[in-house]
């Protein structure tokens, strides 16, 4: 069985989420009421679906909702303090964070909805948040055109010596988004920005290594697996191709660095998604549509047809549990409820300002990695330890059974004796009467 | 069937099971009828079913024929008999097909059940028993649509080994324990009704101090696998602070007078907040009857119970469970802080406490760091991610017991811990626990006066920065003249094997920092750390311990590949170290050091082209553009030859990136004797030597330089080198520019009076052609020399560029003398002008 890939979607009109299947095009559920800003739908942990959601007026309040796999309704509300853009959620699906329309990024723990951390992080509105590989970097961008390297593990401590690792400025307008490769410390993000270009950072060293002018703007981006290049989707509806890792054919129109393109004639691109095994492309345009593109060939290979409206944010999520591949979602969920899984508790609004005495940690329900059934079998095992105690013949044990033993030799042997005895008794009773009859025969 | 064929064709032959079986039942297998005399025959019949699989797809009547036998055996009224029966049977169910298991399990199991029951049966007997029904649950649960059974089954089960478990006599069972965990892993439900009284006998057991350390951990596994039974939150919760009391009630009495009383006030508080009624106690009221006969002191039995207990929470947090579970953080850490706090010496001021007392306290307290410290693990194996905002308290925790920790073992448990929070956490950790690990690690490895060169090399260099070249030269003769001495020092003083696992522990937490945080925040700490795993690594590869000797091949692996900010300076001694290591053909280290070997071989042929194409400043980010792409295509013949240009031109801008804190390094730490050595082409001697013909160099040596440039490189094209001097050359440039670089920082005051814009006319000059390339980096280098006219800015200036020309000669000399018929060639000769003193 191939691992299950899903495709996400969702926009800022109500269209609900969307759901597909990357490799059969089957439609899972659609999940309903979603009205969600650029990079505001993240997947928990695999667990669950997240999205911040854009207020209906200015009189409604903001919200942030939950969706189970297996229910096209809302699941679980939370109201934070203030209208959440991006949402992001770490790779154990334990901690979620949230950028703020003021600048200010939110930290909550999964699990109890506690609201960990909230720090001032950008002068203007935070536009995209992610993490790195190994969780514990997270990098904002902003409206102010910064992009902001933080140490998760110094947020969470609350006494970093400066308030963030790297701050990255030279863009000169609003961040649309940021990227970031494999490697640890030493990956590199790629940003890109309303200024036109792209620009891609090294995070060991904290500085520009290449800047890349586009004939758009690009607002959306998806570094392919390998990094020989990145996608950049523009507004013109052109996805273009980077190099990062390839060489560039200078004879191309595009620019420096620039591959090529990707394009179908539709409107604006606006956000972008690659496969697990990086041969699918996955785009998002404000026409309506979600194209998968084939990266090989450069060919659509599927469309997914969303809504009229526009898409803003697709997800790739691989899941090989909770869906059965058959597509019943409902089939999952006696399952779900066996596992104890639940949605979390809603995210609070305001932190306590409790000690950390208080903080709980959730150990969820997993798998025995020692556990092995080979392993698991003894009964060889006690028997070659028994047999070198019998031949030891040390141990109490081995001797009481050798004892027992005896007992019934001797047991054995008395019975013989017994019988030999009886018939000893009875041949010399036959002689005596033998003898006996001869000499009186004799004496006759 | 081929059995009515004599001959047997070879071992793979489907004739060779049933004979062979049968020949085992006629011979081997013990009978009714005759005396079992040898029970090491059984051996060989397990080994024999084992390797042939003979059980599994016997035919019907052999199979029968085994099973009649092994049944019969089993109800034999001889202990030894029916000891083998029992045995036999456990094997069976492990072996046989799974058609045959389901078809008599049940009956299988009332057989086994028969001897635990009957109280006349021998503990040899009952040993067996526990071991084969436990293997019967574990197949059983492998099976499908079972649950039901199993779940009856094991319920019979619970009642006679909870008996035999009271019981007195029936200590050393280890096997019933282990039956009951398997249940418990199988069939948790099973025990649900019993729970109590399962957890009672466990607790019994295992204050009872009357059990091997081995024993102990099943039953401290078995108690943390309780929880499982209930299959909820709050049973777990409950067993966790149970045991959790339980421990701190008893520390308060092993640690009086060694503690404030505030810290065990404290401690409590954290578990049973004011206000909640504490839980019932760990076990019930079986405890004060545990204890009434025991040979242990009463202070060793209490060290060994608290021991288990916290083995039992590591279990706890490790093992699986099918629920979730919140869980406080702080009671556990102040657990393993209050538990390190106490080293054995009696506070003053605090209550008086006898000599016995603390003699004892004190041959204990190793034991109990220990498995605290295994806590810990746990805690940072069970939680992950959630334990950030925890995360400080324990590396302040560490820090402060490394300072005092001696003991071999207890050191390997902290670096473990550290390793396990590096990996775990991931890089954000690893500047906090830099400082930690390699000052710890840089004590351990050198303290036991294994390397005192090393020592010599690594300390007073970061004091003293003067009369650095005096020293260079010093400390690469004394290097090189003394190895020889320390081998011999070495082979004398071979370390115990503790210390020697203390290396490998500092070794591999060292490992784990370069592999996740060795390029963060680490200019401080690599070019120490990398030099001494070089030294470390020589000095195992001498021989001795293989372990050690892997260790320290992984850690220099780790501290090549590592991306630091600069070119790893030892790559060509560590290549050495890996190929000497693969001769030792067929051990371990070999293996290693292939492998090794294989991922270097990116690091010396790159597959990516650099990132960073030139600086990011704009100006020269244009210029560098220009330049490759108008390049690379013109005709065929020069897109092969430009292409040669376009990359290596690109080099000169890839090593840039590499070395741009390279150069810095060599100027600031003084290191450049060994950095220089590392390179595999260069010439000490030369290095030596040059300095002093540069001796005298004037101002106007430097002005003529620049303009000589300038001049060349116009005239570049037309000059013809020939290939063969430029090979020649190359080795000299190389040193020659080096020492240039250092010379025009002593003399760059002199040279003020060269305009800035000179240098920036030039570069626009040669902005598209790319002969003049390397011309013009070399003049924006000498740009910024002049700017940062003071000696310390020099350093920084070889950020922007200064360094590359040198660089390049160094990373791609030997690449362009490989490919020297090139017509590409035509790049070197502005080189060869850069330097004032060539001739």
């Amino acid at each position: 069985m191939t691992d299950l890939e899903l495709v996400i979607a969702s926009s800022a009109t109500d269209a609900g989420i969307g759901c597909w299947d990357l490799h059969t095009g089957a439609e899972h559920l659609r999940y309903r009421s979603c009205s969600s800003p650029s990079h505001g739908l993240t997947c928990v942990g695999g667990r669950f679906l997240a999205s911040s959601q854009l207020r209906e007026s200015k009189s409604s309040s903001s919200s942030i909702l939950y969706w189970s796999w297996n229910k096209p309704q809302v699941e679980v509300k939370s109201f934070p303090a203030e209208p959440i853009n991006p949402l992001v959620s770490n790779s154990d699906g334990t901690y979620i964070a949230g950028g703020g329309a003021s600048g200010d990024i939110f930290l909550w723990q999964v699990a109890t909805g506690k609201l960990l951390k909230k720090w001032h992080a950008h002068y203007r509105g935070v536009t995209c948040l992610l993490f790195n590989d190994d969780q514990s970097l997270l990098i904002s961008g902003s409206e102010d055109g910064s992009v902001r390297v933080w140490v998760f593990d110094d947020l969470l401590r609350g006494k970093a010596k400066q308030p963030y690792e790297y701050s990255f400025s030279e863009h000169s307008l609003k961040v649309t988004d940021v990227v970031i490769g494999y490697g640890g410390a030493n990956a590199i993000v790629v940003s890109a920005s309303e200024d036109r270009t792209c620009k891609v950072w090294s995070l060991s060293r904290g500085k520009m290594l290449r800047n890349i002018v586009f004939p758009s703007i690009i607002d959306a981006i998806a570094l392919d697996t390998g990094e020989d290049v990145f996608y950049a989707g523009g507004r013109d509806g052109k996805i273009y191709i980077a190099a990062l890792n390839a060489v560039a054919d200078p004879n191309n129109n595009f620019g420096l660095h620039i591959l090529g393109c990707l394009s179908e004639q539709s409107k604006a691109i606006t956000c972008l998604a690659l496969s697990t095994d990086g041969d699918l492309l996955i785009s998002g345009s404000e026409d309506g549509l979600v194209r998968v593109w084939n990266t090989k060939n450069h060919n659509i290979a599927r469309i997914f047809r969303y809504a009229k409206g526009p898409v803003n944010n697709i997800v790739v999520i691989k899941q090989p549990s909770l869906l059965s591949t058959r597509g019943s979602v409902n089939a999952q969920v006696p399952s779900v409820k066996r596992h104890g899984v639940s949605l979390a508790p809603p995210l609070e609004k305001y932190a306590n300002s409790a000690d950390e005495n208080d903080y709980k940690a959730v150990i969820g329900p997993r798998i025995d990695p020692d556990r092995s059934v080979e392993a698991s079998y003894i009964s060889i095992q006690t028997l070659n330890n028994q047999i070198i105690e019998l031949q030891r013949q040390g141990s109490s044990a081995s001797a009481e059974m050798e004892i027992e033993r005896l007992k019934l030799d001797r047991s054995r042997s008395m019975q013989m004796i017994l019988q030999w005895g009886k018939k000893f008794q009875s041949l010399h009773q036959f002689c005596v009467t033998e003898l006996l009859d001869g000499e009186q025969a004799g004496n006759a | 069937m081929a059995a009515s064929n004599n001959t047997i064709e070879n071992m793979y032959d489907v004739a060779l099971k049933p004979r062979l079986l049968g020949s085992l039942l006629k011979e081997y297998v013990p009978d009714l009828k005759h005396q079992f005399r040898n029970p090491s025959v059984l051996s060989y019949v397990v080994s024999a079913i084992k390797t042939h699989h003979l059980l599994s797809e016997s035919d019907e009547k052999l199979f029968d024929s085994w099973i009649n036998r092994v049944v019969a055996l089993s109800s034999s009224d001889t202990p030894d008999k029916c000891w083998a029966g029992i045995c036999l049977l456990g094997v069976t169910c492990q072996e046989c097909s799974r058609e045959r298991f389901l078809a008599s399990y049940a009956a299988w199991f009332n057989k086994l059940l028969l001897h635990l029951q009957s109280p006349a049966d021998s503990h040899f007997v009952k040993v067996a028993t526990c071991a084969s029904l436990s293997d019967l649950f574990t197949r059983l649960s492998g099976l499908p649509n079972t649950k039901k059974d199993g779940i009856s089954l094991s319920t019979k089960l619970i009642q006679p080994l909870l008996k035999h478990l009271n019981e007195d006599t029936f200590d050393t069972a280890e096997e019933a324990i282990f039956l009951l965990s398997t249940i418990l892993d199988i069939f948790p439900s099973s025990i649900q009704r019993h729970y109590d009284g399962v957890e009672d006998a466990i607790v019994l057991r295992l204050m009872s101090g009357k059990c091997s350390p081995s024993m102990l951990k099943k039953l401290g596994y078995c108690l943390a696998l309780l929880p499982k039974s209930r299959g909820d939150e709050d049973s777990w919760l409950l067993m966790m602070q149970k045991i959790l009391l339980s421990i701190n009630i008893q520390l308060n009495d092993a640690f009086q007078g060694q503690e404030q009383e505030t810290i065990r006030t404290e401690a409590m508080r954290l578990l049973l907040p004011p206000g909640k009624d504490p839980p019932p106690p760990l076990g019930g009221q079986s405890l004060s009857r545990g204890t009434a006969d025991n040979t242990l002191r009463p202070e060793h039995l209490q060290i060994s119970r608290i021991s288990t207990l916290i083995f039992c929470c590591c279990k706890l947090l490790t093992s699986s469970y099918p629920f979730q579970v919140a869980i406080h953080v702080r009671p556990l850490i102040a657990l393993a802080q209050r538990v390190l706090m106490v080293d054995g010496s009696s506070s003053p001021g605090i209550a008086y406490m006898t000599t016995m007392k603390q003699e004892f306290l004190c041959s204990e307290l190793p034991v109990l760091h220990s498995h605290i410290l295994d806590l810990l693990t746990s805690i940072v194996k069970g939680l992950g991610s959630q334990l950030l905002p925890h995360v400080g308290c324990i590396i302040r925790l560490l820090t402060n017991y490394f300072e005092t920790s001696a003991l071999p073992e207890l050191r390997i448990k902290v670096y473990a811990i550290m390793k396990v929070l590096l990996m775990s956490l991931g890089v954000g950790i690893s500047s906090h626990l830099t400082d930690l690990i390699v000052n710890n690690s840089l004590m351990d490895l050198d303290k036991r006066g294994e390397s005192s060169v090393a020592q010599q090399k690594l300390y007073p260099e970061a004091t003293t920065k003067t009369s650095r070249k005096k020293r260079k030269h010093a400390s690469t003769s004394s290097s090189l003249e003394e190895q020889p001495d320390r081998d011999v020092i070495e082979v004398e003083m071979s370390p115990n094997m503790a210390s020697v696992s203390v290396k490998i522990a500092a070794i591999e937490a060292l490992e784990a920092l370069l592999a996740v945080g060795g390029s963060w925040r680490s200019e401080s700490w690599r070019v120490k750390v990398d030099h001494l795993l070089l030294d470390v690594t020589r000095n195992a590869c001498k021989g001795g311990c293989e372990d050690y000797q892997i260790a320290a091949l992984r850690a220099l692996l780790a501290s090549l590949l590592s991306p630091g900010r600069t070119r790893p300076p030892h790559l060509s001694q560590g290549l050495g170290l890996f190929h000497k290591g693969t001769r030792e053909i067929g051990t371990k280290v070999a293996e290693f050091c292939a492998h090794a070997l294989l991922a270097l071989e990116v690091l010396i042929h790159p597959r990516a082209l650099p990132l960073l194409d030139l600086q990011s400043t704009d100006n020269n980010y244009e210029v560098g553009n220009k330049w490759f792409s108008g390049n690379v295509h013109t005709s065929d013949r020069a897109v092969n030859n430009t292409f040669h240009v376009g990359t290596s031109r690109k080099a000169p801008d890839e090593p840039d990136s590499y070395h741009d804190d390279l150069y810095a390094d060599w100027m600031r730490s003084g290191e450049d004797s060994d950095t220089v050595a590392a390179d595999p082409g260069k010439d000490t001697d030369k290095s030596n030597q040059l300095p002093e013909t540069l001796r005298d160099p004037s101002s106007e040596k430097l002005s003529s330089f620049d303009t000589t440039v300038v001049k060349d490189s116009e005239s570049s094209k037309l000059k013809e080198v020939t290939p063969n001097t430029v090979a020649k050359k190359n080795p000299m440039e190389r040193d020659g520019v080096m020492v240039e670089s250092q010379l025009t920082e002593k003399t760059s005051k002199h040279s003020e009076e060269i305009p800035p814009s000179k240098a920036e006319t030039l570069a626009s000059i040669s902005g598209g052609k790319s002969s003049f390339q390397s011309s013009s980096l070399v003049s924006l280098g000498s740009e910024n020399f002049v700017e940062n006219a003071s000696r310390k800015e020099v350093a920084e200036a070889s950020n922007t560029g200064f360094a590359s020309p040198p660089m390049m000669n160094l990373d791609r000399g030997k690449e362009l003398m490989h490919e020297s018929d090139n017509e590409s060639m035509e790049s070197i000769p502005d080189i060869v002008d850069v330097e004032p003193d060539s001739d």
